[in-house]
């Protein structure tokens, strides 16, 4: 018997097949950290954040208990994967960087396989306190396919200093969210959001596809149309702690057109169907 | 109807010279193609269309009959821009299959560096914790919450 990943009709065209777990190790092997939790995976995308990703997996280790940790090293040329290892975190390496969104999906194709029920991610710059993602994963609990972590909405924490941006910045989140809310009929005030939390359903659609350069964007708008519950969830971020972000007006105008035109093309792309 | 009739006639033709060379590069072309071929640098999947190519290439030089069908079927009085518009839609046409090509096995040098971060998560798992196959029993598969 072999299967693809998903369930999907038109999935496995061009996808490479994947034998099912009991195929690929003969007799079936529990994963060894399911030992611990059988439920829920935080996982972090880090391409060259050593600095940083020590206290991200500290952080995630103390507010998602019971979860576990792993860090998907997106070909960090740095010590980010050792540094993650002996933080006794799980390190998914890819052998070289793929962009964010190969990233994502290497682990929502990780956490399908280990029946994983719940996956959690933030980044690894430090910018999205664990406790948040905490949140996030209970509102999948609570019903929402999709948790997305928005820094704009309403009601963040009252009494938490306001997320710091440039004016150039919130004016390209403006015109994105307005793109992506009047694609999907839903409100989004964050659609750059990486600080998620996704149920097996939405794992599912987005480890058929999912877009390597927009990943955040696209998939909100991916996940809609295939009738996913997704909520967004007003969290509180921190400024970066290091690095800095390469975004300039010329790079995030061509970024927003070209966000545009794959809105464009996701609006005409036929529906997945969501399971 | 008179300005339909403009260009039934190609008047343009292609010289002796040229069609000399053409045929000469055509040659060269396929030579090219099958040493290519011949030392590995080309999978033959990709070869044929450019093998096709050449003959046509070679067809035009020695029946230039051909040529000025093409023109007259589309409309042009010079033989050389039929030859030129041919040529480039279907250069336009190869490169954009190349794209499609080149997305696809970017599509798949993707799947596999997953595969491969993921193999490389479940080797070390096992070997950090080794001799816990299988305890306890299977868990049933995550149920799909319903919406």
């Amino acid at each position: 018997m072999e299967r693809t990943l998903f369930h999907g009709s038109t999935a496995g065209k061009q996808l490479l097949r994947f034998p099912h777990p009991d195929q690929r190790f003969g007799p079936r092997r529990r994963h060894p950290c399911q030992n611990r939790c059988v439920k829920k995976l935080v996982f972090i995308p880090a391409w060259n954040e050593e600095k940083s990703i020590e206290a991200v997996i500290a952080d995630a280790r103390e507010h998602v208990p019971g979860a576990d940790i792993m860090v998907v090293d997106d070909g960090s040329t740095d010590r980010t994967p050792e540094l993650a290892r002996r933080s006794g975190a799980l390190v998914a390496s890819l052998p070289f960087n793929q962009g964010v969104g190969a990233a994502h999906q290497t682990a929502y194709i990780f956490a399908l396989r280990h029946d994983y029920e719940i996956c959690g991610q933030l980044d690894g710059d430090g910018q999205h306190p664990a406790s948040e993602v905490a949140r996030l994963i209970a509102a999948v609990e609570n019903g929402a396919d999709l948790a997305v972590g928005s820094r704009f909405a309403e009601d963040a924490n009252p009494g938490v200093p306001e997320y710091r941006s440039t004016f150039a910045r919130r004016l390209g989140q403006r015109l994105f969210s307005l793109l992506v809310s009047t694609s999907t009929r839903q409100t989004f005030t964050d659609t750059t959001s990486g600080m998620r939390a996704l149920n097996v359903r939405a794992m599912e659609l987005f480890a058929e596809r999912y877009s390597s350069e927009f990943a955040e964007v696209e998939s909100l708008q991916q996940a809609v149309r295939a009738g996913l519950v997704v909520e967004e969830v007003p969290v509180h971020m921190l400024a970066r702690e290091h690095g800095n972000s390469f975004i300039t007006p010329l790079t995030s105008a061509f970024y927003i057109f070209k966000t545009l035109i794959v809105l464009l093309i996701g609006q005409l792309r036929p529906k997945q169907v969501g399971q | 109807m008179s300005f339909l009739i403009a260009a039934t006639e190609p008047v343009v033709r292609l010289t002796p010279q040229a069609r000399i060379l053409a045929a000469i590069l055509a040659i060269a072309f396929m030579a090219l193609i099958l040493d290519l071929i011949r030392r590995d640098k080309l999978l033959e999947r990709y070869s044929i269309v450019w093998f096709v190519l050449g003959i046509g290439m070679l067809a035009g030089a020695i029946f230039p009959g051909l040529l000025e069908l093409l023109a007259k079927a589309l409309g042009v009085r010079d033989v050389t821009i039929a030859l030129f518009s041919v040529t480039l839609l279907v250069l336009l046409a190869l490169s954009l299959n190349f794209s499609v090509i080149a997305s696809r096995q970017s599509k798949q040098i993707t799947r596999l560096a997953q595969q491969s971060a993921i193999d490389g998560v479940e080797e070390e798992a096992a070997a950090v914790r080794p001799g816990e196959p299988a305890q306890g029993e299977k868990k049933a598969p995550p149920e799909q919450v319903p919406r």
